[in-house]
């Protein structure tokens, strides 16, 4: 079907002939449209083939090979997803700065756009969308915990223009048994900035300490802070070692100025390098 | 959700069916978490597919994430009894994959992305599924099965994207004779399915 007979409509002999290709997906979509207008126009229970054919499709997903998926993919969809919930409205918008990531309906553009982009700015859109989502931005947004949800934005912002310095190193914070995760990043003279959701607030003198433990084992404090009812925390540092692998943890200390980590660790990371 | 206008009974539903359509229904109601859920569930096989027909592991992300969303924001337009929920989202992903690859292909037409397509255009057909008790190996036995061209066939057009005009240019085989082998190994696949499920 083509050229002047692309528009006609088909007879059923026709239709049962471009049944195997309709159910692959092998017809263009002239010819395909050309099949449903069929099918809706009253031709459905005279063509059992269609169904018949069909129902081998589904079997054919079964021979693919497995390929895993790369880790951050569900963060991508999930910080996507969270975005699209925001927008439709589910959650007051009021002064929320939008998620950073497209849509499906910029997915056109954006693919166009993917060859002419550079590898760090790319890198870093991941980096942003992982870290929001990796760190429970949409978890924030379903509290309805707007002022917490910006205030994280604002400070994994902070991290990620850390993160975009060449050469710089991110690391993933996750709760080691309890609640505290988040995003940090070094950059290449050392500079460390942190941001965190879910900890447990401070009071009295109790502090985070922020430590980095190199090659050697041995904890370095970094600094302290405390964290408020927003449960979110940013924090800043600088001296540390810009090598791939050292770790990144938190403690919970009695006050400032621990020189050894008091145990458990809250949460912990390892540093290495984007992508 | 709706139901469809004819239940195809090949299949029972099973008991993550039922776990599935639940999902589909807190999708539908903006639960993020049931979206979390089906992606753990079906993560590996959206992208093992998607990067079957795109060889790319950047477009094959792309794909499953448009596949995930659009599921996310078509819940509501799952038709029951047209395929379980895995085969409802595997063939998003198949047919956003199909489209990737078609879309990098400048001799194929194919309509803009997106803007003001209908639904059965930015939607795949769906059909149940002949057995829900296949595995990989009944599924191998039975494309073994095939004639090599009728396999041929079947491979190009829905993990190459090809249309059955392509094919038959590829193959240098006449357009007749393609639909033959695609509407014949269809068959005898159901067949053997039908056997090797029983």
């Amino acid at each position: 079907m083509s050229g002047p007979d692309a528009m006609r409509a088909l007879t059923c002999d026709e239709v049962r002939e471009l049944a195997g290709a309709f159910v692959l997906g092998a017809l263009d979509p002239i010819e395909a449209a050309a099949v449903r207008t069929h099918l809706a126009g009253g031709h459905a229970d005279v063509h059992p083939e269609i169904a018949e054919l069909g129902s081998v499709i589904p079997a054919l997903h079964e021979v693919v090979p497995v390929v895993e998926p790369p880790e951050g993919l569900k963060a991508r969809i999930m910080a996507a997803a969270g975005a699209d919930l925001a927008a439709r409205g589910a959650v007051p918008a009021a002064g929320t700065a939008p998620l950073a990531f497209p849509g499906a309906e910029a997915r056109a553009e954006r693919a166009n756009r993917r060859s002419r982009t550079s590898t760090g700015g790319w890198l870093l859109r991941i980096a942003a969308v992982l870290a929001i989502a990796v760190l429970g931005g949409w978890n924030l947004l379903l509290q309805n915990d707007l002022g917490a949800a910006r205030r994280y934005e604002q400070n994994v912002a902070a991290v990620l223009a850390t993160a975009s310095e060449p050469g710089a190193l991110t690391a993933v914070l996750t709760a080691d048994g309890g609640t505290g995760s988040g995003l940090a990043a070094v950059n290449r003279s050392g500079d460390v900035a942190i941001a965190m959701r879910d900890l447990a607030p401070t009071s009295g003198n109790a502090v985070y300490e922020a430590w980095v433990i190199g090659g050697d084992g041995v904890p370095v404090p970094l600094g302290g802070f405390t964290v408020d009812n927003s449960r979110t925390a940013f924090f800043e540092s600088s001296g540390l070692p810009s090598a791939e692998g050292i770790v990144l943890a938190l403690t919970l200390e009695s006050g400032p100025g621990a020189t050894t980590p008091t145990m458990p660790i809250i949460s912990k990371g390892v540093a290495a390098a984007p992508g | 959700m709706t139901t469809g206008d004819q239940p195809l009974p090949l299949r029972t539903p099973s008991p993550l069916d039922e776990a599935d359509r639940a999902a589909l229904a807190r999708i539908a109601g903006g639960e993020l978490a049931a979206l979390e859920y089906l992606y753990d569930r079906y993560k590996t096989m959206a992208y093992s597919i998607a990067y079957r027909i795109t060889n790319d592991a950047t477009l094959a992300e792309d794909v499953v994430q448009d596949a995930f969303l659009g599921a996310w924001r078509n819940a509501a337009r799952y038709i029951e009894g047209r395929g379980s929920v895995k085969t409802w989202l595997l063939s998003i992903v198949h047919h956003r994959a199909i489209d990737a690859i078609r879309r990098r292909r400048p001799t194929t037409e194919l309509p803009e992305l997106d803007a003001g397509l209908p639904d059965a255009l930015t939607m795949p057909d769906v059909w149940a599924e002949v057995s829900a008790n296949l595995d990989s190996i009944t599924v191998r036995e039975a494309l073994v099965a095939l004639s090599d061209v009728q396999r041929e066939a079947l491979e190009l057009a829905y993990f190459g994207g090809l249309t059955q005009q392509e094919i038959a240019e590829r193959t240098g085989t006449p357009l007749g004779t393609v639909k033959s082998r695609m509407r014949l190994g269809l068959l005898a696949m159901r067949r053997s399915l039908e056997v090797g499920s029983s």
